[in-house]
């Protein structure tokens, strides 16, 4: 089996390269087109035009845009992404820094989703054809029309502020110290043996990632149910209902084994969806991540921070998509021959 | 004698979709009309006043007023007007582009089709909030530009759907009777191959119209839309979001006008792809 799935996750491997490649050269294009002029910001307001000039030549703003690029792009392969205008540090260190809470938020987030997914759309199917199903189905219209941003809000509003439950602001709480580590805080915490700081981090998680998890939950459900829908009607469940097997069995055994592929190929777009998602709920949370670094450096017109947080967005959503193709290969052996 | 409505008009699901979107539009269209107040005056000894019909509250203004005592109540009216403005000019656009790619990739299919198929590849592999932040920093604030990087951020929703559905349409026996007839192929497209395709294209206007809404929130709350001047549903949230404590009601009003907006949408959607679609059963149209 490896030995034919292999190859196949590698030609995705290699096609995600070769995306990330234009993503980056769109990137750079789009920014550059901009009337902000990096040399202006990055000296103080007193200085002269010939200094401008100078330093425009210094960061070879008057090269051809596609030398320009080519320069960036030599330096990033470097590693160097270069430093931000606004904070004055290191490009790199501060995506590497935010980047981990913000996988930590959307994988966590990503859980949640399928979790209430499955089980919602193992509901939605289970109530077909019954006098619940129009009421089912028309919660599942209500939930699909409430985005992330609005659950984030609600839950702040209810948990945060009116029952005050749950903390909604930051990762930790103010006198705990983050420590030293991978950037994922609950694994660092359970590392260091710190059931205080884990403790805290998950309480700080729980509005984030429900919001999200909610948010992006019923499309699951739907394609779930629907292909459930689909499987049903295939001759081998009749044939196992005709050998007397349980409904529960039929549905664990048989049916769920092929629904559940259209619902994970589904859920790899979702979770692309999703890790943008996280931007908002980030900047509503105040959640220290790569979105809350993104909406300043927006906000500063500070082209490096977005030219490395746009290109971190895209990769990982790329891997995401090679794992879930890789996945579906493992799972579905139809698509093994070849 | 009067002729039985159409199928899709007797769905429940596009009846009220339908109110809930018309109420919203008129609102929109007739905002100095019917807006109690001019929703920028403001009224600084009267700020934070809770709804009407809450204790303290004042009649004069139905939701209240916000930190600048403004009426909520008028700043909503007057923000479906933007709202609106991007659903239909955002999902119009996004559908012609996606919708013009989808047609001839599916038709011509080759090498075309496959360079469509490696820019929807790309495109997909941006989060689409991500993308349209990253445009709107090149094409700058406003709300043009908003419109416009909805537009290029989305199209690649109704190109990726609809070629799905054009590839199989276009290798049907009639569309080749109708080559064989001598049709052109712009004629072969747009007399049997787009109105075959057009439930489905009907409904992903919908669909998309209800997330146009939901995107011009977000870029006016992280303040990259209108001018403050303008009001607008994200701009609204943005502001009561600083003042939480103070009065919750600013944060909920726009939070339920974002939401009902988007049902509406959804419904509509939902049920024009119920009632539109000739291949579902009877029993799945219910």
């Amino acid at each position: 089996m490896i030995a034919t799935v292999f190859p196949l996750v590698g030609r995705r491997l290699l096609a995600s390269v070769l995306i990330l490649l234009i993503v980056s050269a769109l990137l750079f294009f789009v920014l550059h087109v901009l009337p902000v002029d990096p040399a202006a910001m990055s000296l103080p307001p007193s200085a002269t035009i010939a200094e401008i000039e100078a330093m425009r030549r210094e960061m070879g703003l008057d090269l051809p845009l596609p030398r320009q690029y080519l320069i960036w792009l030599s330096q990033v392969l470097q590693g160097d992404f270069g430093s931000s205008i606004h904070f004055r540090r290191d490009v790199l260190g501060l995506v590497g820094s935010a980047l981990p809470a913000t996988i930590e938020l959307a994988l966590l987030s990503m859980i949640v989703a399928t979790v209430l997914g499955i089980f919602g759309g193992l509901m939605l199917f289970h109530v077909r054809g019954s006098r619940m199903e129009p009421i089912v189905d028309f919660g599942s219209i209500l939930l699909l029309s409430i985005p992330e941003f609005l659950w984030s809000l609600f839950f702040i509003l209810i948990f945060g502020v009116a029952l005050q439950w749950l903390p909604f602001t930051g990762r930790l709480d103010p006198d705990l110290r983050l420590p030293q580590g991978t950037g994922f805080l609950l694994v660092d915490a359970l590392v260091a043996g710190r059931f205080d700081i884990f403790w805290s981090a998950m309480r700080h998680m729980v509005l984030p990632c429900f919001a999200l998890g909610i948010a992006f939950s019923p499309t699951i459900m739907r394609v779930l149910r629907s292909s459930l829908l689909d499987v049903y009607q295939e001759d081998y469940i009749h044939l196992a209902r005709l050998r007397g097997l349980s409904e529960w069995r039929i549905l664990r055994r048989h049916a769920l084994k092929n629904a559940i592929l259209p619902t994970l190929s589904l859920m790899g777009v979702q979770f692309g969806f999703l890790f943008g998602g996280t931007l908002l709920v980030e900047v509503i949370f105040s959640y220290p991540g790569l979105g809350n670094l993104m909406v300043d450096a927006v906000r500063n017109a500070d082209l490096p921070i977005i030219q490395a947080v746009g290109l971190a967005y895209c990769a990982v959503v790329l891997v995401i998509n090679t794992v879930v193709d890789s996945l579906y290969l493992v799972l579905n052996p139809k698509l093994r021959i070849r | 004698m009067t002729r039985a409505p159409p199928a899709w008009l007797r769905s429940a699901r596009v009846i009220s979709g339908l109110t809930i979107v018309l109420l919203i539009v008129l609102c929109a269209a007739l905002a100095p009309l019917i807006a109690p107040h001019d929703p920028n005056e403001q009224n600084l000894v009267a700020t934070f006043l809770p709804p009407a019909w809450a204790k303290g509250g004042d009649p004069a203004f139905p939701f209240g007023t916000d930190s600048l005592g403004r009426d909520v109540l008028s700043r909503l009216i007057f923000g479906a007007r933007v709202a609106m403005l991007v659903a239909v000019l955002a999902s119009l656009g996004a559908m012609l582009i996606g919708a013009v790619l989808a047609y001839v990739a599916g038709y011509f299919g080759g090498r075309i089709d496959a360079l469509i198929g490696r820019a929807v590849d790309v495109w997909m592999s941006f989060p689409p909030v991500i993308l349209s932040l990253i445009l709107m920093v090149g094409l700058g604030v406003g709300l043009r530009n908003v419109i416009l990087a909805i537009i290029l951020v989305d199209w690649t929703r109704f190109c990726r759907v609809l070629r799905g559905e054009v590839l199989v349409v276009a290798r049907k026996d009639y569309v080749a009777a109708a080559r064989l007839l001598g049709f052109s192929h712009w004629r072969a497209i747009t007399r049997e191959i787009v109105p075959a395709s057009l439930p489905l294209l009907i409904t992903l206007v919908s669909l998309e119209m209800g997330i146009d809404v939901i995107v011009e929130a977000i870029l006016s709350f992280v303040g990259l839309s209108v001018s403050a001047e303008t009001p607008a549903w994200g701009q609204m949230i943005a502001d009561a979001r600083q003042y939480i404590y103070d009065s919750p009601w600013n944060l909920i009003f726009p939070i339920l006008a974002i939401f009902f907006a988007v049902f509406g949408f959804n419904m509509l959607g939902d049920g024009l792809r119920r009632t539109l679609d000739v291949r579902l059963t009877a029993t799945q149209r219910v």
